[in-house]
């Protein structure tokens, strides 16, 4: 697709899950993520901006904008360059498109760190990481051709693609839903000011926690999980009393179990539901069993495609469909806070991100982040490059109660963790020390 | 450290509350002297329309990437309110809409013609506030027929010209229409 007029006259629809991101974001609902690489060397700005043009000639699919139609939103071609600049505000904030030559994602840098922040509705984790795996691919050979460049030429590839809606391919009309009605336990807490959002990285050793995972005949995610369910358990519904089940929601990359080739979003989810006090999951080994259990019991692709299918039987209803735009905007709006009342908080495990020849010399280490949002006030995201696993709270809770139980868990059971943090936190802790006195 | 010591505020959103808290003092300020001073003469409400009118026009410049078509149906549609409203205030002698929105209408669609002619490539851009602004541009019809204007001519000639000109943009950019109408109304 050249920058020609028929380059020009390309749109396409939000794909089934994107649907509802555009209606319900917004300053406190961001739905963004992040990505980002920390780099061995000192990140050369101009040579990245020029990796990211070359990388959307190549993923057009990214080099969109959004635009309101009368009954949804859809996205058309961007006839402008990316923005590329340095980092300058708290990572998986609302992207204000108008700011950002109408892309629905952002690239900025400090020092030795990329970032790419991502709109939900343009793609999910999995699509957007093999995006911003092209980008960094292509700032390294623009950095260091002598090096790259026969690497470049003898085993890197563009992976195929496509743009298709995925969802409508392979839902089942006729799935029932598998939803749980019961709402869940809301994090308690008072919230950072300000808009501020506390970012604390726990670097672990991955062989380490493979085999305390393995020791415990749990998988990373599942162990993970526990070890979250844990903390919170401890940290916060002891004190508040809590009644109802912590919830935590699991995305699921579809194309594990479908086959599909696109860049757009292609995910679903578990909810694992622990009812603390009828199953008395007071203990990290019931935690842990229980968690096995219901990952076994939800994972499987019977369950998967019954939640999948719901949701695009949402999108698909011939009663929502014709109704206007700005009339779907503001029910969703208004329903959206309860919704999301049926999750404690989010764990995004994105897995292994596999970085091939030289390259990986240049890479210290991967980060992905997810938004917290005001009812989901923590939300956890991790991924593994080589032998660290990054494990991620970005949170809008003052205090890191949750965080520290969960640092000090691991620790004990002999994985080492590094912390990394974008600070937040200490500044309002200093400040609180500070008001005491 | 792998983030940035100090998260600057943008410091344009303060700049624009900064004034616009300005400008609501002013304009509660000019309230009070005029009916203090002189009660008879509404003349306040007519400087506060044009603060309005200065605001809704700031507040859609300052949008980067701003499509030049949307800021001729904005001007258009904010002209013929302040006129409307000028008018309403100093006695309803009805040259809004006798004179001053057709002759508005007029420089819209012309200037939408020259739009469409210099840059017809990126017609599609320009094709929903142009079918916008033929909408608009019907309002002396319904003036004419309502027995509101008493010259009908100016009114009769604006709202031609804009169908001249609508059927000009079909005949040169009819692919670039139909395909802006199909993605809007997508279901």
């Amino acid at each position: 697709m050249r920058d020609n007029k028929d380059s020009k006259l390309y749109w396409r629809r939000l794909d089934n899950s994107a649907k509802i991101f555009p209606m319900s974001t917004g300053k406190r609902y961001s739905t963004v993520f992040r990505l980002s690489a920390v780099l061995k060397e000192r990140v050369e700005p101009k040579i990245l901006e020029e990796a990211v043009k070359q990388t959307l000639q190549k993923y057009k699919s990214f080099k969109v904008r959004m635009k309101a139609g009368f009954f949804w939103y859809y996205l058309e071609y961007n006839t402008k360059n990316p923005i590329v600049e340095e980092e300058q505000d708290y990572p998986c904030k609302y992207i204000d498109s108008r700011r950002n030559n109408n892309y629905l994602f952002k690239v900025t840098y400090f020092e030795d760190k990329v970032n790419i922040d991502i709109f939900h509705s343009l793609t999910d984790g999995n699509s957007g990481t093999i995006f911003f795996k092209e980008i960094i691919y292509t700032y390294l050979e623009l950095m260091h051709p002598e090096v790259l460049n026969e690497e470049e030429r003898s085993i890197r590839k563009i992976e195929d693609y496509d743009t298709e809606d995925s969802y409508m391919k392979n839902y089942d009309k006729k799935a029932k839903s598998n939803a749980s009605g019961k709402k869940a336990y809301v994090l308690r807490g008072e919230k950072i000011k300000l808009g501020a959002i506390s970012t604390i990285h726990q670097i672990m050793d991955l062989e380490a926690l493979k085999q305390e995972s393995k020791k415990q005949g749990a998988t990373i995610t599942q162990y993970l999980t526990a070890v979250l369910m844990y903390s919170i358990y401890q940290e916060n519904y002891m004190k508040a009393k809590g009644r109802k089940p912590i919830k935590i929601c699991i995305p699921v990359n579809l194309k594990k179990y479908f086959p599909s080739k696109t860049m757009l979003n292609f995910f679903s989810y578990i909810t694992v539901e622990g009812q603390m006090n009828k199953d008395q999951l007071d203990t990290f080994e019931k935690i842990l069993d229980f968690v096995k259990q219901d990952f076994s019991k939800r994972l499987t692709e019977e369950e998967i495609i019954k939640t999948m299918s719901t949701n695009v039987k949402i999108g698909t209803n011939p009663l929502i469909r014709p109704v206007p735009l700005l009339v779907k905007k503001a029910l969703v709006r208004l329903s959206y806070i309860e919704i999301r009342k049926y999750t404690t908080t989010t764990f995004s495990n994105i897995g292994r991100i596999g970085i091939i020849g030289k390259y990986k010399d240049y890479i210290d280490y991967f980060l992905m982040l997810i938004a917290p949002e005001p009812v989901e006030k923590i939300k956890c995201s991790s991924c593994t490059f080589e032998n660290k696993m990054v494990f991620t709270f970005t949170s809008i809770l003052q205090d890191n109660r949750i965080e520290k139980r969960f640092y000090e868990f691991l620790r004990e059971r002999g994985i080492k963790i590094e912390i990394e943090s974008n600070g937040v936190l200490d500044d309002i802790s200093r400040e609180n020390k500070s008001k005491e006195k | 450290m792998i983030y940035p010591e100090k998260i600057k505020a943008k410091k344009s959103d303060k700049i624009i509350k900064i004034l616009l808290s300005i400008s609501i003092g002013m304009a509660l300020i000019l309230v009070v002297i005029n009916k203090l001073t002189t009660p008879n003469i509404p003349w306040a409400a007519l400087v506060n329309a044009g603060i309005l009118y200065s605001w809704v026009v700031v507040m859609y410049s300052i949008k980067k990437n701003i499509n030049i078509a949307g800021y001729v149906l904005l001007q258009t549609i904010a002209l013929s309110i302040l006129t409307i409203y000028i008018d309403y205030k100093l006695g309803m002698k009805g040259w809004s809409i006798n004179m001053a929105i057709p002759i508005m209408i007029m420089i819209a669609n012309m200037t939408m013609l020259v739009l469409t002619i210099v840059s017809y490539k990126k017609y599609i851009k320009y094709a929903i506030y142009q079918l916008m602004i033929v909408f608009f541009s019907m309002l002396p019809v319904i003036f004419v027929t309502e027995h509101m204007v008493q010259d009908k001519i100016l009114s009769v000639i604006a709202s031609g010209i804009s169908v001249l000109n609508f059927m000009i943009c079909l005949l040169l950019c009819a692919r670039d229409v139909k395909e802006e109408i199909v993605r809007k109304f997508h279901m």
